[in-house]
């Protein structure tokens, strides 16, 4: 029987990791717990929980980056640092008129193919 | 341990030097310093060769350049490694070189740092610098260094009222000092009302990174320079014309490689840390140092190591600044080189590079108009990554 699930559509989503044994959450993925030592294995994930990041944060810093690197045809792209209610923080692009710290913000994923090798997930931060 | 001393210094001009090959220039700071140390002849005495380089494989699709320069400079059978430490490559050389000779397993140790950048375009260079950040959660997202240092200096303002004026200000001091510079890849002053007061300073001086601008961004540049280090307190030290500069403290540090995952986003705890061991190290304190070489890749890092090694309060060093305290004739002079604003940032040479001014300082053969009067003790702080990976280096003049 053809599996035809694979050319389903599949929202880009970026995952964050939480440490079974003792709770403590994670992005990007650790390979040994900072609490408890557990250590991941990244094929299995085993004793590792993981989930979607995205959702309600707030802006912690930004930049409009006017020198982008090779492969992005644009004339600026502004990107910040974000705050999540679980108290993990993320790196990722702004899509805001007017910025300004300390804003609340909405974590959205999209898929980028503009750095050098296979397409990408990003976090794209929009407003609330 | 062994006391470990520089014998020899060289440095190639810093600016374009594209149509040269990586090897070449790095053979010709290595010559250089080999001179310097009157050790040309018996180079192939050397115990060890180290060789700082951060990207040779994507600047200049070259490997193994540590094999390349032994070659270039008839030094076979000399052994040879390469050190890569991001742009802390240059220090971390210096450091791996020093281990070697207080360890008692090599003498006189060659320390190289070379980096040729523009044999591709800016905008090639600024993706293949931006691979040191982390790869999934950084570089992914098209995130870049001076990315990291515009969100860096906007926190640092809004915390502790920072001005864009007051980043032009380390612009106007450090390119007063390159001026003067031999080797300086910007050797031009530039005035306040050029670059922030002027009515065509948004022209002269546009954003690269908000709220960083081009006169607070380093140059992309090629160059080398090198170091000759001996065990002081062996009978080889004999062998040398020139009195050695004592390596008094080395040490590094590391921090998150993801700047995100820093409790706080604007605390360099690898350049804090780096430093407290180089003091301890040296049985010195941040009032001992009489000028200091500080990695000012972006003009904010000038600001935040300097408080970060100790000299002055968090928040408070743009107010020193503006008195005057850091330049050339103030109490603590920063950057006397021109600093990687003016004097250029190959990455693998700079720390280096850093080396070498503090040489050329505490020997007392810096410039005229840039020679600061009688120092006994220099800093530098080498910054790799975006503060993951620095190194901190305190030279004595005995």
């Amino acid at each position: 029987m053809i599996d035809f699930s694979m050319y389903d559509f599949k929202e880009p989503k970026i995952k964050a990791y939480k440490c079974e044994k003792c709770g403590t959450v994670y992005y990007p993925a650790p390979m040994i717990c900072k609490e408890c030592h557990s250590r991941r294995d990244p094929v299995t994930d085993k004793h590792w929980e993981t989930f979607d990041l995205e959702g309600p944060c707030e802006l912690l810093a930004w930049t409009r980056l006017w020198n982008l690197p090779e492969g992005y045809n644009r004339k600026f792209l502004l990107f910040g640092i974000v705050q999540f209610e679980n108290g993990l923080r993320a790196s990722g692009r702004l899509e805001v008129e007017k910025p300004a710290t300390g804003m609340r913000l909405v974590a959205t994923v999209e898929e980028s193919d503009e750095r050098p090798g296979k397409p990408v997930h990003v976090f794209v931060f929009k407003q609330d | 341990m062994s006391r470990v001393g520089v014998v020899g210094i060289g440095h190639t001009k810093f600016g374009n030097l594209s149509q040269y090959d990586l090897g070449d220039v790095m053979a010709y700071a290595a010559t250089d310093a080999l001179k310097d140390a009157g050790f040309l002849e018996r180079r192939k005495e050397i115990d060890q060769v180290i060789v700082g380089n951060m990207a040779s494989g994507l600047f200049c699709h070259q490997s193994a350049v540590a094999s390349s320069v032994i070659s270039k400079m008839d030094m076979e059978p000399v052994p040879a490694e390469l050190v890569e430490n991001g742009p802390a490559s240059g220090a971390s050389a210096i450091k791996i070189g020093y281990m070697a000779v207080a360890s008692g397993m090599a003498d006189i140790v060659l320390v190289i740092g070379g980096e040729v950048m523009r044999k591709v375009t800016g905008w090639t260079g600024t993706e293949y610098v931006a691979t040191m950040l982390h790869p999934e959660a950084e570089y992914n997202m098209g995130l870049t260094l001076p990315g990291f240092g515009g969100m860096f200096t906007r926190m640092y303002m809004e915390k502790y009222g920072l001005t864009e004026r007051d980043l032009a200000l380390l612009a106007v001091k450090n390119h007063a000092n390159g001026a003067k510079n031999k080797y300086a890849h910007i050797q031009a002053e530039c005035t306040i009302e050029a670059i922030a007061d002027g009515p065509e300073a948004n022209v002269v001086n546009t954003y690269v990174a908000e709220p960083l601008r081009m006169y607070s961004t380093c140059p992309v540049s090629d160059g080398a320079a090198a170091l000759l280090l001996v065990n002081m307190d062996s009978p080889k030290a004999k062998l040398f014309s020139k009195k050695p500069v004592r390596i008094a403290g080395i040490a590094s540090a590391t921090d998150t490689h993801c700047v995100h995952n820093r409790k706080d986003p604007l605390k360099l705890e690898a350049v804090r840390i780096a430093a407290e061991k180089a003091y301890a190290m040296a049985g010195l304190s941040p009032k001992d140092i009489s000028f200091a070489e500080l990695h000012d890749a972006f003009s904010i890092l000038e600001l935040a190591i300097s408080e970060e090694v100790g000299f002055f309060e968090r928040g408070k060093s743009f107010l020193a600044v503006r008195k005057g305290e850091t330049a050339i004739d103030g109490r603590l002079p920063i950057n006397t080189s021109g600093g990687l604003k003016s004097k250029g940032h190959p990455v693998g040479a700079t720390g280096t590079s850093q080396a070498v001014e503090l040489v050329r300082q505490l020997r007392g053969e810096a410039e005229q108009g840039r020679q600061v009067a009688d120092p006994k003790y220099g800093m530098a702080v080498n910054f790799g990554g975006f503060g993951n990976n620095v190194v901190a280096m305190i030279f004595a003049k005995d």
